[in-house]
């Protein structure tokens, strides 16, 4: 649910990126922090273990600019990937907005992709939420692997209704990172003006 | 949707300014602020003698995802949560206190101020507080979310992010 702070007169969205572990979620923030301008982000906090592994979370702030006298603003976050940090995963989904799935086109990461969307709808349901009314795109990312599967493969698997918007990445070198960003705050938008 | 995480706006936002205002010169902290539970800053306030605080964002963020961690503990030994939630170093102290159902009331201390004290007055501030929503009677101001706030919005988002068309 997005938020509204009618005396700072902000409108605030909770973004996150979801997926399995190591399939680049922080790397696509880092990305992004690397590009958003001084003036429109703040401090991105990164809460990780000594070997750089996501702990709890990633987060960063932007901010938008201004429509009709409100300030919009963004929170971004990742997850930790890894299997047992599941009780973290479900904490950062609390009032979420909108969804980017980080895919790993490995092949041997197509099982782990697919029990992510699988948690990540499991997770959702903790909130009394359903993936398919919450704006959410996919990013297939790593595509420069050698051995990358086909992106049709992957989508095949993971949204094999065709229903969902797939971006092809490779985040490391900022190829896909603000499309599905961009795609995905669209939804949140779209989704918000009809509510209203 | 879009909902306030609290009923804070027009007369109720004034009298809350006016709380937190109180709060920090009756209990010597350094800040206060009222954070939602997604980690969102609805209003803060710092004593003039304070130095600048670090990223209000962060801060928010870190003590929300704290707190709802420490809900999940608490779940975990059949407790409904924790009501409030006290950090102390060597210098600074922070403790955040259940404000309804989807805000904290946090307060930043140094050891000028003694952690009773900023306990009391917290836990004063917040039923002032619950006290001042529940008697406001004002409308929420009207907004216009429509097709151009959007359309603006996105061209908002092509001027941060560029429209990735090559």
């Amino acid at each position: 649910m997005s938020t509204i702070n009618f005396s700072a007169r902000e409108i605030n969205f909770k973004i996150v990126y979801y997926g399995p572990g190591m399939s680049g979620k922080t790397t696509n923030l880092k990305k992004i922090y690397e590009q958003v301008p001084a003036d429109a982000k703040g401090e991105m906090v990164s809460l990780a273990t000594e070997d750089e592994r996501t702990l709890f979370f990633d987060f960063l702030p932007i901010d938008l600019g201004k429509v009709n006298g409100f300030k919009t603003r963004f929170h971004l976050y990742t997850v930790p990937g890894q299997v047992f940090y599941n009780s973290s995963r479900k904490l950062i989904l609390r009032g979420v907005d909108g969804v980017v799935f980080v895919a790993d086109s490995s092949p041997k990461r197509l099982r782990a992709n697919a029990e992510s969307l699988r948690n990540l709808r499991e997770n959702l349901q903790e909130y009394n939420l359903n993936l398919g009314e919450i704006p959410y795109v996919i990013q297939i990312n790593k595509t420069d692997l050698p051995d990358a599967l086909p992106a049709e493969m992957i989508k095949q698997v993971l949204a094999p209704k065709g229903d969902i918007q797939f971006f092809e990445a490779v985040a490391q070198e900022f190829k896909g990172v603000r499309e599905p960003l961009r795609a995905v705050s669209q939804l949140v938008f779209e989704k918000l003006a009809q509510k209203a | 949707m879009l909902e306030p995480s609290l009923e804070l706006y027009g007369e109720t936002f004034d009298k809350v300014e006016v709380f937190l205002d109180e709060l920090i010169s009756s209990s010597h902290a350094r800040y206060a602020l009222i954070i939602d539970l997604k980690g969102f800053v609805l209003a803060h306030h710092r004593a003039l003698w304070a130095p600048k605080p670090p990223s209000l964002d962060s801060m928010a963020t870190l003590i929300a995802s704290n707190y709802s961690a420490n809900m999940a503990i608490a779940k975990l030994f059949g407790e409904n949560g924790f009501k409030e939630m006290v950090q102390k170093g060597d210098e600074i102290g922070v403790y955040a206190q259940e404000l309804g159902a989807q805000a904290l009331l946090v307060t930043v201390f140094d050891n000028s101020a003694a952690l009773g004290r900023v306990k009391l007055f917290s836990k004063k501030t917040v039923d002032l507080i619950n006290q001042a929503i529940g008697e406001n009677t004002e409308a929420r101001p009207n907004l216009d979310f429509d097709d151009n706030w959007q359309v603006s919005s996105e061209a908002l988002l092509d001027g941060l992010f560029g429209t990735g068309k090559q």
